[in-house]
C-alpha cells in the first residue's frame, strides 16, 4: 500500500517534471499562454472587486460571452465521445491509439467550462451553497443542478479513464478491463447527456420563445459533433508535427466522415429553424428577426450570423466534395466549421434570446475589454492544460517514460528520437482481454 | 538549440516583468464612472392626494372665510343662470376662477344640479334635499349620476384606499371624490411624469430611425 | 516538446549532466520567479476588496434552516452592518406570513396615467440602488388596442401624461403561482412563501442569474456592482426578506413590500398612486377589494398567460 502510493507519487513527480522541459517552441507557446492567463487573472480580479458591472451585461441581456463560451466548450467536451464510439463500438483500428487524446481534450474542455461558469457568478465565494448535503441543491428541479452533476461526473470519468490507462502504461502492465471499459461506455452516454442537459438549460425557459423549442437539443449535439471532431482533427495534426507519435491520414479521414455527417445534419436543422421562424411569423419571431435581419433599427448581430452561416455552408460543401480528402482543404473546412459554430452558439443563440427583452425592450450587448480578457485567459488556460496533458501523456504512451527507466536521463523526457513504440498495448482494445 | 531556448526563456521573463509593471500601474480597466443619476424629486414619492377639497380643508381646520357663500348670496333668493347663444353657461364675473367643464356636450350645464339655489352654501341631492359641504355622504351626490363608479368607490375599488388592508390591524383611509376631482372640471389632471429608467450601460448604436415600426 | 535529433547526447537540455541540470534548474526557477511576480501583480486589484461580508455571513445557513436564535443573531449582524455603513440605526425584523392570507394584486388600466410615482415610491421604500439604478417596476406606454409588448415604450418622457391614444401598464414581479424563477434556481435561494410572495434570500443567492433568464416579465434585478443608497433616503424599517440593503452580486425583485404587507399595510406603490389604479389584498377574504374586483369586473388580463406561470397580477379595465 505504502509502496503503491510511493510509486504513484513518483509517477506524478515525473509527469510534473516533464511539464517544464521542452524545446524553444514549447517554451514560447507556454510563455504566450501564460501571458494571456495573467491578463485574464488581472481582469477577473478587477471583476471581483467592482462586480459584473465591468462586463457588458445588463438586466436585459444577463448572460454574455462567458456563458456563450461555456455552451460552445461543453459541446467540444461532449465530442470526445465521437472518438470513443468508432473505437469501442465499431472496432475502428485507426483511431484506436488516438482516443485518449480526445478524452484528454474533454478533461481540458470541462475545466474551461467550470472556469467560465465560475467567472460568471456574482458571488463565487458562495459556491458551497451548491454542494448537495451542505448547501441546498435544487435537484431535480433546476437544470443547472443537473448540469453541475453531469459536468463534474464527466470530468471524473475522463480523469479516471485517462489516468488509469496512462498509469498502467507507465507501469508496463496491462490495464484491467473492469477498471475502464465500463467507464468508457458510460462516458459515451454521459457525453451525450452533458450537452443535452446544457441544451435543456435554455429549452426549459417558457418565457423565452427563441429558446423554448425542441430543436435546440438536437442542434446542440449536431453542432458539437461537428466542431469537436474538427478541433481534434486540427489538434492531431499539431501533435503529428511536434512529436513523432504515429497518426495516420486514415484516422484523420475517419474523423472527416464524422464531421461530414454532423455538419450535414447541423445545416439541415438550421433550415428547419429558419423555416419555422419565418414562414408563420408569429410574435415569437422577434428574436430571430433581430438576429437575421435586425429589429426596430437594431442590427448589431446581423453581420455575425450571416458570416457564421456562410462559413458553415462553405465548410459543408468542402466536406462533401472529394477535395476535402486532401488535408489542406480538410483543415480549411474544419477551421471554418469551428469558427462558424462558435459564432452560432454564442452570438447566434445566447444573445438573441435576450433581445428583445420579455417586455419588448431592445437593449443590445457588447463585451467589454475586461470581459474579453477574462475569456482569452480561460481559453489560454484550456490550451495550457491540454498542452500539459499531451506533454505528459505522449512520452508515457511511447514508453519513453516508464517505471523501468525511473532515474534515467532527461533524454527520456523528449518526444522525438528513437521511438520505442507508439501505442497502448493491445489489451486496451475492447476485444482482447490480455496480451 | 540551447541558445534559442535561453533566448525564449529570457524573452518570457522580460515579458512577465513588463506585465507586472503594467498590472501594478493599473493603466486600463478603471471602472467606468457611474452615470451620476440625479436623485428623483421628492414630489414623486409624495403620497398626498392630487388636491385638497373644501370639505377636507374645513375638516382640517383651515380658514374658510374666503369660502363663505352667505357673504354674497342671500338664502331663498335663487340667482338666474345666464346662457349664451350656443347654450354655454356664462359664469358671473365674481366666479371666473371657476372653469366649468363637467360633462361633455353641455350635459351638466347647470350649477343647480349640485348647488342648492335656495342656499348657495349647501349642495342638494338629486331629489332636492340640502346637503352640507362637509357631509361625508357628498360622494353619493356624485354617485347619483356616476352610479357604477360610486359603487366601486364604496367597495374601495375606485380611487385610492390607503392604510391597512388588514382592517383588524389598523385603519384605512378612503378619499372623497373632490380630493382627486375638481367638481367643476373633474377630469383627472394630467401631470409631468417622473423620469424614465436609466440603462446600465451607454447605448452602443442608436437605432436606425428609418426602420422603426411602432415606438420603442 | 521536441528535441532535435542532431543534438549531441549530453550536450542539450538533458543528458544527466549535473552541471547542465543545475543550470536548467536555475534557468527555470528564474523564469518562474518572474512569473510569480507577474501573478502577484495581476492579482493586485484584489487589495481593494473590502466590503465582502464577514465569516459569520459566509457560513450563514439558508433562511429556512435558521432557528429563532440564529435569526436574531443574523438580524443583529445586519443592524450592525447598516449602522456602520449609513450611520442610521435600522429596525430589522423577520416578518412571518399570516395564516389564511394569499395576496393578489389588481391593476386598473383605465386609471393608470403613467406618472411613474409607483416606480420611485418603491425605490424609496425598498432601499434600492440609485446608481446604478435598480427599479422593480417598469411602466410601459402601450398604444390603444394592443397588448403586444414589442409596441411598448419604456422611455416615454412627454410634457404631461396621460397621452391620448395610449394606455399605461406597470409591470413588476407577478408572484406567479407556478414561478419559473423558483424552478430554475440551483440553490433554492428564491422560493414562494405560503402567502404567495416569491422571495429571495440575499445571503444565499450565488448570482448565477438563471432566474433572470427564466422570468417572462423582466421582474428580477441583479446587483451588477455595489448598490448606492443615499443616506438621507434610507428607509430604516427593514425586513430580512425584503428591503434591507443588498450587496454586490445578488438578485433582488419586488416582494410586495413584505415589511409592510405582512404587518397589514398596503405596499408603497399603492400608497403613492394618485389615480388609485392599484389594488392589493387577500384573495381568501371575500370582503377584500381584490375579491370585489375579481367578482365584478369582466375582463382580466394575466400577462403571458400562455406561458403557464399563473401570475397573481390581474390587469383589468373598468368597463
Amino acid at each position: 500500500m505504502i509502496q503503491g502510493t510511493k510509486n504513484y507519487i513518483r509517477f506524478l513527480w515525473r509527469c510534473g517534471r516533464i511539464a517544464f522541459v521542452g524545446d524553444w517552441r514549447y517554451y514560447a507557446w507556454m510563455g504566450c499562454l501564460s501571458i494571456f492567463i495573467l491578463f485574464g487573472l488581472n481582469a477577473y480580479a478587477k471583476q471581483l472587486v467592482h462586480g459584473l458591472y465591468v462586463t457588458g451585461m445588463s438586466d436585459q441581456v444577463s448572460w454574455g460571452v462567458y456563458i456563450a463560451n461555456f455552451t460552445f466548450i461543453v459541446g467540444v467536451a461532449a465530442a470526445a465521445a465521437m472518438l470513443v464510439i468508432p473505437v469501442y463500438i465499431y472496432d475502428n483500428k485507426e483511431l484506436h491509439d488516438l482516443v485518449i487524446f480526445g478524452e484528454l481534450l474533454a478533461v481540458a474542455a470541462i475545466l474551461m467550462c467550470l472556469a467560465f461558469v465560475t467567472v460568471d457568478l456574482g458571488r463565487p465565494d458562495r459556491f458551497w451553497h451548491l454542494i448537495p448535503g451542505i448547501g441546498k441543491f435544487n435537484f431535480p428541479g433546476s437544470m443547472l443542478s443537473w448540469d453541475v452533476i453531469v459536468l463534474n461526473g464527466y470530468l471524473l470519468l475522463n480523469v479516471h479513464i485517462c489516468g488509469y490507462l496512462l498509469y498502467c502504461r507507465y507501469q508496463g502492465r496491462t490495464p484491467s478491463k473492469w477498471f475502464y471499459i465500463p467507464f468508457v461506455f458510460l462516458a459515451i452516454g454521459w457525453a451525450v447527456s452533458i450537452h443535452t442537459v446544457t441544451a435543456f438549460l435554455y429549452v426549459g425557459l417558457g418565457g423565452r420563445p427563441f429558446w423554448n423549442s425542441s430543436i435546440v437539443g438536437p442542434r446542440f449535439l449536431a453542432s458539437a459533433f461537428t466542431a469537436g471532431p474538427s478541433i481534434i482533427i486540427l489538434a492531431l495534426q499539431v501533435i503529428r508535427k511536434v512529436t513523432d507519435y504515429r497518426i495516420s491520414d486514415k484516422a484523420l479521414l475517419t474523423l472527416r466522415n464524422i464531421v461530414q455527417v454532423s455538419m450535414l445534419i447541423n445545416v439541415f436543422l438550421l433550415f428547419n429553424e429558419v423555416f419555422k421562424e419565418f414562414y408563420t411569423r408569429t410574435s415569437h419571431v422577434a428574436s430571430s428577426s433581430y438576429l437575421f435581419f435586425g429589429l426596430h433599427g437594431y442590427h448589431a448581430l446581423v453581420p455575425w450570423i450571416w458570416t457564421a452561416i456562410a462559413f458553415n455552408l462553405i465548410s459543408m460543401f468542402i466536406l462533401v466534395l472529394p477535395m476535402s480528402k486532401s488535408l489542406k482543404y480538410l483543415n480549411i473546412a474544419c477551421a471554418l466549421a469551428i469558427v462558424g459554430i462558435w459564432i452560432e452558439k454564442g452570438m447566434g443563440l445566447v444573445i438573441p434570446g435576450f433581445i428583445p427583452s420579455p417586455l419588448g425592450e431592445m437593449v443590445e450587448y457588447m463585451p467589454t475589454l475586461n470581459e474579453t480578457l477574462v475569456c482569452l485567459g480561460i481559453w489560454a488556460f484550456g490550451l495550457l492544460a491540454y498542452t500539459l496533458f499531451l506533454r505528459m501523456s505522449i512520452p508515457i504512451l511511447q514508453g519513453r517514460i516508464s517505471k523501468s527507466n525511473e532515474g534515467a536521463a532527461d533524454d527520456a523526457l523528449f518526444t522525438k528520437g528513437p521511438n520505442p513504440g507508439n501505442s497502448i498495448p493491445d489489451s486496451s482494445h475492447a476485444q482482447t482481454a490480455h496480451s | 538549440m540551447n541558445g534559442k531556448i535561453n533566448l525564449v526563456l529570457g524573452a518570457i521573463a522580460i515579458a512577465f516583468l513588463a506585465l507586472a509593471a503594467l498590472f501594478m500601474s493599473n493603466v486600463w480597466g478603471r471602472t467606468r464612472p457611474l452615470m451620476l443619476i440625479p436623485l428623483v424629486d421628492a414630489k414623486f414619492i409624495d403620497p398626498s392626494p392630487s388636491r385638497v377639497s373644501i370639505a377636507e380643508f374645513i375638516r382640517k381646520g383651515g380658514d374658510a372665510s374666503d369660502y363663505d357663500c352667505d357673504v354674497c348670496h342671500e338664502k331663498n333668493k335663487p340667482i338666474k343662470l345666464k346662457f349664451d347663444a350656443d347654450d354655454n353657461i356664462i359664469l358671473p364675473t365674481e366666479h371666473t376662477n371657476i372653469f366649468l367643464q363637467h360633462g361633455s356636450h353641455k350635459r351638466n350645464n347647470n350649477c343647480y344640479n349640485c348647488h342648492d339655489e335656495m342656499n348657495l352654501s349647501m349642495f342638494q341631492t338629486r331629489d332636492g334635499k340640502p346637503l352640507k359641504v362637509t357631509d361625508p355622504d357628498v360622494p353619493r351626490l356624485c354617485g347619483s349620476c356616476h352610479g357604477p363608479t360610486y359603487r366601486d368607490w364604496e367597495a374601495g375599488v375606485h380611487g385610492r384606499t390607503s392604510g391597512f388592508w388588514d382592517r383588524q390591524l389598523g385603519d384605512y383611509q378612503r378619499l372623497g371624490c373632490p380630493s382627486c376631482h375638481n367638481p367643476h372640471s373633474p377630469k383627472f389632471p394630467s401631470r409631468a411624469p417622473a423620469p424614465g429608467p436609466h440603462a446600465l450601460h451607454p447605448v452602443l448604436h442608436a437605432p436606425d430611425k428609418t426602420e422603426t415600426e411602432g415606438s420603442n | 516538446m521536441l528535441e532535435n535529433q542532431k543534438c549531441k547526447p549530453g550536450g542539450c537540455g538533458g543528458g544527466g549532466n549535473s552541471g547542465m541540470n543545475r543550470r536548467n534548474f536555475l534557468r527555470t526557477s528564474g523564469v518562474l520567479a518572474t512569473g510569480i511576480a507577474a501573478l502577484a501583480a495581476a492579482l493586485s486589484p484584489l487589495r481593494e476588496l473590502t466590503d465582502q461580508g464577514s465569516w459569520e455571513q459566509f457560513f450563514q445557513k439558508h433562511y429556512k434552516e435558521l432557528s429563532k436564535d440564529d435569526m436574531d443573531k443574523v438580524l443583529a449582524r445586519i443592524t450592525r452592518e447598516v449602522e456602520a455603513q449609513y450611520q442610521i440605526r435600522p429596525h430589522v425584523k423577520d416578518y412571518k406570513p399570516m395564516d389564511g392570507v394569499e395576496f393578489v394584486y389588481c391593476l386598473n388600466l383605465t386609471r393608470c396615467i403613467g406618472c411613474r410615482k409607483c416606480v420611485h415610491a418603491c425605490v424609496a421604500e425598498n432601499n434600492q440602488s440609485r446608481d446604478p439604478e435598480i427599479q422593480y417596476i417598469r411602466v410601459l406606454k402601450m398604444p390603444h388596442g394592443s397588448f403586444d409588448m414589442e409596441k411598448g415604450d419604456h422611455n416615454y418622457a412627454p410634457e404631461s401624461v396621460p397621452e391620448k391614444g395610449f394606455f399605461y401598464m406597470p409591470v413588476q414581479c407577478q408572484h406567479c403561482k407556478n414561478p419559473p424563477c423558483v424552478k430554475v434556481c440551483p440553490t433554492k435561494a428564491t422560493w414562494q412563501e405560503p402567502d404567495g410572495i416569491t422571495v429571495v434570500d440575499y445571503d444565499w443567492c450565488i448570482g448565477c442569474r438563471y432566474c433572470e433568464a427564466a422570468c417572462p416579465y423582466f421582474a428580477r434585478r441583479f446587483n451588477w456592482t455595489t448598490p448606492k443608497i443615499p443616506k438621507e433616503r434610507l428607509n430604516p424599517n427593514m425586513s430580512y426578506l425584503g428591503n434591507r440593503p443588498r450587496k454586490q452580486g445578488v438578485m433582488e425583485k419586488c416582494h410586495f413590500c413584505i415589511q409592510r404587507t405582512r404587518a397589514g399595510k398596503y405596499p408603497a406603490c399603492l400608497e403613492v398612486c394618485p389615480a388609485g389604479a392599484r389594488k392589493f389584498g387577500n384573495i381568501l377574504d371575500p370582503e377584500s377589494e381584490v375579491s370585489y374586483i375579481l367578482k365584478n369586473k369582466r375582463v382580466f388580463i394575466q400577462l403571458k398567460e400562455e406561458v403557464g406561470t399563473s401570475p397573481r397580477f390581474f390587469y383589468y379595465f373598468d368597463v
